[in-house]
């Protein structure tokens, strides 16, 4: 029985060439983008997992209350990682690191730079790292020793062997190569090319030795004897921070390595979603595309009962069982599911790259993975079970007698499922349309949002090795001044893009010694206002004039809002344990989120051997590239241990829209899929409401309708199934779309722009869709349709 | 073989009972040959429907071979009938997706006959009625009067004791009516297999061997030929 019907399903599709077109293709479109999702989902969630430990292995995060907000990170004490192995017994395994940086390191001549990290050698025993050669056991132990990552290897020493060879870090100290381990994967949140002992850090950085627990500069990672213990451990450590220094306040707690990636986001302390919220997203749209394109499956199929109708009298007539029919539907459903993924699976394989690169990572389909086999056959015998349990169950009720003496098939409760299938559909393409209008008008809205500076032809450059030199740095600023490439070089502690380094501890006249108040805070060099194209409201920036401003600060307006001073310039504040007077208020800029409001900011004056970063105004009138170039040959030529690294900070600036961005294009893409996927189901439930009606048409047409008439009167009905949709659609848009929004300070107002669009476009979609079916029936001799009555 | 005790069928519509068949009481015996004869609207098919158990009456008991076919479950009917029953539509409803030769293996799968049988009965059935040369055709492919062939075929697979054919020459010219009523004749003479035909023709009904005569639901006359 099974070959048979698995033969005559094949002749099936092979008949109807062209509905077996768009019923694959619908299903594979949306089983394509729900592989492509879950793919993604997939990547994002296993991320950290890939070491042997990493159930009982926790990152310290530390709270820290001010401006009344707790601001959560997970910078910890020095003091922290040696103090918790000591003291705590369900602590295994407790080590620090620093937080990687980028820096140079080179061996002869290769010059690489590349992200470094200082640990202790616990890091290796709780991050189970692979060894690929040298010492695997006592590694960082020895003060001059370096790990290497294979391609950082592969990059500095070709094909030598690279175990016992001196490096050099920044262009000082020697470094012994100890091992090499494999490339950190993708999908781990700590990465690095290189790893030195963290004694090395406290030998370079004497300062490390003298702090004390308020001081928050490395990354503790902890590994508990079992995972059960995390509250118990938690509760003991929310204190160790007043233990061992009276008033501090901030409190300790242990987050999951795995949780570090997804649950990236706190309120008040507690862990509060983050990354996850947006997967649960993408989760809900792959779930979603798929149930479309199963709906979809379900109407194309119904709307053919009516050719297959007879088929199932016959069947029953020669003796079927209704369990066995059942069986036979479910057997051509799943068929079709499987001949669609596989047609999935290479639209998956073509656009994967595409995909990868608008989300920036890397995603590969894992052949030797028995999980997605798994998962694939999952999602297959699902397609097929949900696509063709309605069909299945409609068709096999047929009443043999009824439609062999071929009575019509009673359809009013077939076309009421269909309606709401449809309407169903419907109902996600519109949300989806106005939720990708609503984000592109919120990105829009942000990208043309005044940022308080000029970003165009503004150059950052990290500040190395020579440049630190303040005579250097003066020279390198002449020559670039007098060779007319730039117009105007300042001098910035950061990079003007970046967040971070922020301080509460401010006190100003009139100031509730109660708040506590977070400053970012950054030094700045003469010529600020014109490399930068922002404006002073009050006072004056740091000038070569005025050399005597070491204890002179400058704040942002936001700043001068907050302190509430009638007249901020000349008011003396205290600045750490510094009086400061305060000679000038800047206009606010945007430097850490462009969706949120501008933090308070306070400037001092920056020192060249901080160093930092050199901020360029290139010349408008010179040629871009060749001043570049230019630029490139100054430095090289004052700074030549260092390669030149330099960005247009509106590139790096481009940067914080990533995440927005990325939602817009994967809302506008697989919105586009739905709208098309569920067309397809409007052109199926279209075309057996033709068939249905085609004697009605035809006694129209014999009583004079015109064809213009059958067109509104078989559009009519559609139409109204869209309007229901979207007035469905549209509070369930507003309420998802008013939440995502809630999330920036710096939003939109929902207009009824996206929601006309969304109608206009559905609308339209569905009479063409509708017509294409309807005109072929309208205009078709009413004889043919007759005669046969 | 088969007994019908006042069997009566009706559509209730708004309170008002249309009636198809009223209080039809006979009995017919192994071997029998009859032929079901009336005007249009007279019931003739409601009555084979029944018979074939297609169609439930609203009143009345069936007994089919000794079994009382209105109380049974799904299940057995379904058994019952596939194991004694073929069935011969007027417009010979093959599956058209079916080649001939799986159109007369379907009744078998469905009986789960094992797949040697299955070849030598098909085998069997397109020698004796000289199709084999047909066998990998479909429907569309053939004439009317070889696709009735092919159902009859078909009807005989499942080797049933009683044939119900309707109206199955109705749309055949009247050389193969007759080549089909021919088959019929022989079937039931040779083979002993009980065969009920509803028709509207005296000259087909003249190859049984008895005539129920049907107008307004009711049984009117009962002629032995």
């Amino acid at each position: 029985m099974f070959k048979l019907n698995f033969k005559i399903a094949l002749r099936n599709l092979w008949k109807n060439k062209g509905f077996s077109l768009i019923n694959i293709g619908g299903l594979a479109i949306g089983l394509a983008s729900c592989m492509l999702l879950l793919l993604y989902v997939s990547y994002e969630f296993s991320f950290d997992k890939q070491y042997e430990n990493y159930k009982t292995t926790y990152v310290a995060h530390t709270n820290m209350t001010a401006n009344g907000k707790v601001h959560t990170w997970a910078w910890t004490p020095g003091l922290l990682a040696p103090e918790l192995k000591a003291k705590y017994s369900a602590v295994v395994n407790a080590a620090r690191s620093s937080y990687p940086f980028e820096q140079l390191i080179s061996y002869d001549d290769k010059k690489i730079k590349n992200k470094g990290l200082f640990a202790d050698p616990e890091f290796i025993k709780i991050l189970d790292y692979k060894f690929l050669s040298g010492n695997a056991i006592s590694p960082l132990n020895n003060i001059n020793s370096v790990i290497l990552t294979q391609s950082l290897s592969h990059k500095l020493f070709g094909n030598q062997n690279p175990l016992g060879k001196i490096v050099k870090l920044d262009n000082e100290g020697g470094l012994k190569v100890e091992a090499v381990i494999a490339d950190l994967p993708e999908n781990t949140s700590i990465k690095f090319d290189y790893l030195m002992p963290w004694k090395l850090n406290e030998q370079r950085q004497k300062w490390i030795k003298e702090q004390g627990w308020g001081s928050n500069f490395c990354l503790t990672i902890v590994q508990l004897q079992n995972s059960s213990l995390l509250d118990q451990v938690n509760a003991a450590v929310k204190g160790i921070y007043q233990r061992n220094q009276k008033g501090l306040l901030n409190e300790l707690f242990l987050h999951p390595l795995s949780k570090l990636h997804l649950y990236n986001e706190f309120e008040n302390g507690k862990s509060a979603g983050g990354k996850i919220d947006k997967l649960r997203v993408f989760f809900m749209l792959a779930i979603c595309i798929l149930l479309i394109a199963c709906v979809n499956f379900m109407n194309l199929s119904t709307a053919r009962s009516e050719k297959r109708a007879k088929e199932v009298g016959v069947r029953k007539a020669i003796g079927s069982s209704r369990k066995a029919l059942v069986a036979q539907f479910i057997l051509e459903s799943t068929l079709l599911a499987l001949i669609g993924t596989i047609i999935a699976f290479i639209l998956v394989e073509i656009s994967l790259p595409y995909f990868n690169s608008i989300l920036n990572i890397n995603l590969i389909i894992q052949y030797n993975n028995w999980r997605y086999w798994l998962t694939l056959l999952g999602l297959v015998v699902f397609t097929g079970l949900l696509a063709g349990s309605y069909p299945a169950f409609y068709l096999s009720s047929f009443d043999p007698v009824k439609v062999l003496k071929g009575f019509g098939v009673k359809t009013g409760s077939a076309i009421s499922v269909r309606k709401v299938l449809v309407v169903s559909q419907f109902v996600f393409a519109a949300c989806l349309i106005v939720c990708t209008l609503v984000i592109y008008q919120q990105l829009t809205y942000i990208k043309n949002k005044p940022l308080g500076y000029s970003q165009g032809n503004l150059v950052q450059m990290a500040a190395l090795g020579n440049l630190r030199q303040t005579s250097k740095l003066e020279l390198l600023k002449t020559k670039i001044l007098k060779s007319g490439a730039a117009t105007s070089v300042s001098l910035l502690s950061m990079n003007i893009d970046e967040g971070g380094n922020n301080t509460s501890d401010i006190n100003w006249p009139g100031k509730n010694p109660n708040d506590k108040v977070l400053f970012n805070q950054r030094g700045i060099g003469y010529d600020f206002i014109a490399t930068t194209g922002t404006e002073m409201v009050a006072g004056r920036e740091f000038k070569i004039e005025f050399p005597g401003d070491s204890n002179k600060v400058l704040i942002n307006e936001a700043a001068a809002k907050i302190m509430a001073l009638k007249n901020p310039v000349g008011t003396v504040i205290d600045y750490g344990e510094y009086k400061c007077t305060i000679i000038g208020v800047m206009k606010d800029f945007v430097a850490e989120s462009p969706y949120q409001k501008v933090a308070p900011m306070i400037f001092n004056r920056a020192y060249h051997d901080d160093g930092g970063v050199i901020l360029l105004r290139l010349n408008e009138a010179a040629n871009i590239s060749a001043s570049l170039s230019k630029i490139d040959a100054m430095v090289k030529a004052i700074n030549p241990d260092y390669p030149v690294d330099r960005v247009f900070v509106s590139d790096s600036f481009e940067e914080k829209y990533n995440s927005e961005k990325l939602l817009g294009t994967l809302s506008n893409w697989f919105g586009s899929f739905a709208i098309f996927i569920s067309c397809l189901g409007l052109l199926g439930l279209a075309l057996f409401m033709a068939e249905q009606r085609k004697k009605e048409i035809s006694i129209r047409k014999v009583l004079g309708a015109s064809t213009s008439h059958i067109l509104t009167l078989l559009n009519k009905d559609f139409v109204k199934l869209v309007a229901i949709a979207n007035l469905i659609a549209f509070p369930l848009a507003y309420v998802i779309i008013n939440k995502w929004l809630s999330a920036f300070e710096y939003r939109i107002n929902i207009s009824v722009l996206p929601f006309v669009m969304a109608f206009a476009v559905s609308f339209l979609i569905a009479v063409l869709t509708v017509s294409i079916q309807s005109i072929k029936v309208a205009k078709a001799n009413a004889v043919d349709a007759l005669k046969y009555e | 073989m088969i007994e019908l005790k006042n069997i009566e069928k009706y559509y209730a519509n708004k309170g008002v009972k249309s009636y198809i068949l009223r209080h039809v009481t006979t009995t017919i015996k192994q071997g029998e040959f009859v032929s079901i004869m009336g005007p249009s609207g007279a019931g003739k098919s409601t009555l084979l429907n029944i018979l074939g158990m297609l169609e439930e009456p609203t009143y009345g008991t069936y007994e089919f071979m000794g079994e009382n076919v209105t109380s049974l479950n799904e299940r057995k009917r379904i058994e019952l009938y596939r194991n004694h029953i073929g069935f011969v539509f007027q417009a010979y409803h093959l599956i058209d997706e079916m080649t001939v030769y799986e159109n007369i293996e379907a009744p078998l799968l469905y009986k789960k006959v094992g797949s040697a049988e299955r070849a030598s009965r098909i085998a069997n059935l397109l020698d004796r009625f000289n199709i084999v040369a047909k066998k990998d055709l479909f429907p569309n492919q053939l004439s009317g009067g070889q696709q009735q062939l092919v159902g009859i075929a078909r009807a005989l697979a499942a080797q049933p004791s009683i044939i119900l054919a309707d109206e199955p020459t109705g749309n055949l010219q009247s050389a193969q009516a007759e080549e089909i009523m021919q088959l019929f004749q022989k079937l039931n003479k040779e083979d002993g297999i009980t065969i009920i035909q509803v028709t509207h023709s005296e000259k087909n009904a003249e190859y049984g061997n008895r005539i129920l005569h049907i107008a307004d639901g009711v049984v009117k006359g009962d002629v032995q030929v």
